[in-house]
């Protein structure tokens, strides 16, 4: 036993390396890795390491078998064993796009450590083959437009896309078709999502993935066709620069609020193909399985969509783009389901049969804009308070209005008004759905109004994963904010708090000053002579008036633009405004127009 | 030196400035010494408290005759003294645009979320009705927590987390598991010392039993994504998994005798 105190983590990533060297593991050692394997690991990995714990049947990629000795990410060639530094790099940062959670904050040094000599124990090629090599590789070279363009025309000539799909976004041919070496669908890469790539998303993980294969998978190991010479090194990192390029630097993270931007009427984008949505902020929503009312969904198939919104004053266009494999109903995406069904657990509900089913979105709002904190349940409302809802399908392909009182229990609003296009391609469904910001039927539909918060949720299916009704994938409430033209109230505002102020920081000083010097006077026993007539307070009180003049023609302004707008408590209150700064300003002009010089003032 | 830190003026700016950087920083230093997570502190409440130093400052100072004509000894002297008139003139360009911006910062348009104001542990029911059956919260405990039943349960509990729990609220239950990030609000973290390890079993129970539909209005049930575990589990299955979480994570739940009703 190294240590048996928490480490700090460079401690620890020491140890890590000098696990790399062999070094029989103590008795010690694999006893408190079954204590630590036994607490946090035998659920979905097994008591007995054979990847068939109580959780298991909830989880595709099923958890890891150790007893074959057959590890997905490693840096040693296909068919060999991991390094103790391979399987101490997956309990450290987990698998991402699978449910195994990285470990390195939750657990100390030592025991994970000992975790890898006793999950070595479930496996005997570990003793019997002795410690295995990492591969070799030369650094990467720096990514460029050059490399990414010929890794691009690489990725086309070794066919990737055969199950990666023409664009990379795991659409591919033989996609509907991959089994892992276990029997259980497996899907290939979105190569747009890196933040899922299971053994990491830098450059240097890619091209380590296409080097050593991932064993147990369909993906095969590219270093064979180096050593016989068919490929290139440098063509093999050229296609992991393309890879890499795919997705964003940073993985997506949700806002909670996504911004409706505002363009000038009537150029508000009608079609998908519309080259201004590609001036539209973008907003991610993660979606995940329907796990709460039954039957629960555990392996949904869409897990986000991008947002991007735009009105112009009196309509809204969103566009929403997510990635699905297939365009559904797709008759050969039948087997898939078959398998997808009969792995996962729970198997609640009905219609546990592969057919023939549409993908779908639905976005839902409230019918109106909540005044306080309440809003209806976010999984499509329940019996008191309803959500309203648009609902798209890909088959028959529109979009259509409807009221939800819960899962499965709407009432259809038919889909006037409402409109829709949608795409899919390669990968991808882009849908556009466009409204009047005043509805058709305001009593059962939502007003969008300006510059306020509204809240809205996303539902989606992929019908070749058998989804439908519950089983889908979901999104908690977020809200979308139209964007409003900035007031010149706004402006206004600071100016005049800037010259009041200003204004009385001279008011102080002078008088300060002026009492200063009568002080001194009356200690000297000199009497002032008269202050001279004070052109400059005159000119003052003209200025004054001539502001609140203006001040009062833009409030005036407001206020017309108001009712115009039809916005009449808008019109209202501006006009009480201009009239409180009409008063100020014919009071400040004809006051000091009236009056008369008389002297200092006596104190 | 001694001219300033013995100066009444210059001590009172010190003492508000200092207080401001405790009040806004310093508190929320805190919590974290002690291991538990901390919040900054609310605006509001950075504003109350340097006007309350403010205000005591101001008592003092006007408190004896002599101190209060030396401090205003240097606002005066900034006022009319003809050697200041740099510090004169820049204060008189300095606070204007700082009310300027305040205000400007004030009326703009800003995009955000509204408030939330859920509280996160509600008042509990007194009763509850579990698949028609009524049952008694008040007093009421973990009747798995018996020596020869314990062990059994938490085997059963810990099989449930990981089948239905584990996704949301996390394999080493820090609320880290891989749905998480797609509910707003984050799964409830069940270790440390500031969640269940507050409150009683039965509470627990009644939690995972009526999930965030079963939420009073303050606790926001539109927006939780527990589920309803009646309809799932039986009792006895929300006390194995109720037992598991206190013995997984390391923690004890809170007693009715601490709560202050005797059984």
């Amino acid at each position: 036993m190294r240590s048996q105190t928490r480490l700090p983590a460079a401690v620890a990533a020491l140890l890590g390396l000098s696990a790399l060297h062999p070094s029989p593991a103590g008795a010690q050692d694999v006893e408190r890795g079954r204590e630590v394997y036994e607490q946090w690991c035998s659920q979905c990995h097994g008591s007995e390491g054979d990847g068939q714990g109580p959780a298991a049947e909830y989880m595709i990629p099923r958890p890891r078998d150790f007893t074959t000795g057959l590890y997905q990410i490693r840096s040693t060639a296909t068919g060999e064993l991991p390094t103790d530094e391979d399987i101490l790099r997956i309990i450290n940062e987990g698998m991402p796009g699978t449910t195994m959670p990285g470990w390195e904050e939750e657990l100390s040094g030592a025991d994970r450590e000992a975790l890898v000599a006793y999950i070595k124990t479930f496996s005997q090629f570990f003793e019997t083959l002795g410690a295995p090599e990492p591969l070799e590789f030369p650094g990467a070279p720096g990514a460029s437009e050059e490399r990414i363009a010929e890794g691009r025309l690489f990725y086309d000539s070794i066919q990737c896309f055969e199950c990666h799909g023409a664009e990379g976004r795991g659409d591919g041919e033989a996609s509907s078709t991959l089994q892992d070496d276990l029997g259980n669908p497996i899907r290939s890469a979105d190569l747009w999502k890196a933040w899922t790539f299971n053994g990491g998303s830098t450059v240097e993980d890619i091209y380590q993935r296409l080097r050593t294969g991932l064993d147990g998978t369909p993906m095969p190991n590219f270093s064979d066709l180096i050593d016989a010479g068919f490929m290139t090194d440098d063509q093999l990192w050229n296609l992991a620069h393309y890879v890499r390029s795919l997705s964003p630097e940073e993985t997506p993270t949700p806002e909670e609020v996504i911004v409706v931007g505002q363009v000038a009427p009537g150029e508000l984008p009608g079609q998908l193909a519309d080259e201004r949505w590609g001036q539209a902020e973008s907003f991610y929503v993660p979606l995940v399985g329907q796990i709460i009312e039954n039957p629960r969904w555990f392996d949904p198939s869409v897990d986000g969509v991008w947002v991007q919104a735009l009105h112009d004053g009196s309509e809204v266009a969103f566009r929403l783009t997510w990635h699905d494999r297939s365009r559904s109903p797709d008759p050969g995406w039948l087997e898939w389901q078959g398998w997808v069904l009969d792995a996962m657990a729970p198997r609640e509900g009905e219609n546990l049969e592969p057919a023939p089913r549409p993908d779908g979105i639905t976005v839902q709002f409230p019918p109106t804009i909540p005044e306080g904190m309440d809003m209806p349940y976010f999984l499509m409302g329940d019996g008191s308070n309803p959500v309203y809802q648009w609902q798209w399908s890909s088959v028959p392909g529109t979009a259509v209005k409807a009221a939800a009182r819960g899962l499965d229990i709407y009432e259809p609003l038919g889909a006037e008004g409402l409109t829709s296009e949608a795409a899919w391609e390669a990968g991808r469904w882009q849908l556009l759905l466009r409204r009047a910001l005043v509805p058709a039927d305001p009593a059962s539909e939502l007003q969008f109004e300006i510059g306020v918060p509204i809240p809205i949720a996303f539902f989606a299916w992929d019908g070749d994963n058998s989804e439908e009704g519950a089983r889908g994938s979901v999104s908690s409430w977020y809200f979308i904010q139209l964007e409003e033209e900035t007031p010149p109230s706004t402006y206004m505002a600071p100016l005049v708090a800037f010259l009041f102020t200003g204004g009385l920081g001279v008011l102080v000083v002078r008088r300060a000053q002026r009492r200063d010097r009568e002080v001194q006077a009356a200690a000297a026993g000199i009497v002032l002579p008269p202050e001279p007539r004070p052109q400059m307070a005159r000119n003052f009180g003209f200025a004054v008036g001539a502001l609140w003049l203006l001040f009062a023609l833009a409030a005036a302004g407001n206020s017309v633009g108001g009712w115009a707008a039809g916005q009449t408590d808008v019109g209202f209150w501006w006009a009480v405004i201009t009239g409180f700064l009409t008063i100020a300003a014919s009071v400040a002009l004809i006051g000091t127009a009236r009056h008369r010089y008389q002297g200092p003032r006596k104190s | 030196m001694g001219r300033y830190t013995k100066h009444p003026f210059w001590q009172s700016l010190a003492v508000v400035v200092v207080s401001y950087a405790l009040i806004r920083w310093g508190i929320a230093y805190l919590p974290g010494l002690v291991g538990i997570t901390s919040a900054p502190v609310p605006a509001s409440v950075v504003l109350q408290y340097t006007a309350i130093v403010l205000v005591g400052v101001l008592v003092w100072v006007s408190d004896n005759e002599e101190r209060w004509t030396r401090f205003k000894e240097p606002i005066h002297a900034a006022l009319v003294e003809p050697d200041k008139k740099v510090v004169r003139m820049s204060m008189m360009a300095v606070v204007p645009l700082l009310v300027a911006f305040a205000t400007f910062n004030n009326v703009r348009p800003t995009i955000s979320a509204p408030a939330s104001l859920r509280s996160i542990h509600p008042a509990p029911p007194t009763q509850i009705t579990f698949r028609g059956e009524t049952i008694v919260l008040e007093g009421l405990e973990n009747p798995l927590r018996e020596p020869d039943l314990e062990e059994a349960a938490f085997e059963l509990g810990k099989e449930l987390y990981y089948q239905n729990c584990m996704p949301c609220h996390g394999d080493y239950l820090n609320a880290g598991g891989h749905y998480a990030p797609g509910f707003n609000p984050t799964p409830l973290e069940l270790r440390g010392s500031s969640t269940i390890a507050q409150l009683t079993e039965s509470f627990v129970f009644w939690r995972i039993a009526k999930g965030g539909p079963g939420l009073p209005r303050e606790g926001g049930p539109w927006n939780s994504a527990m589920p309803v575990w009646e309809d799932f589990l039986t009792a006895d299955e929300i006390w194995a998994v109720t037992l598991f979480l206190y013995d997984q994570a390391g923690i004890a739940p809170r007693t009715w005798e601490e709560e202050g009703i005797e059984e």
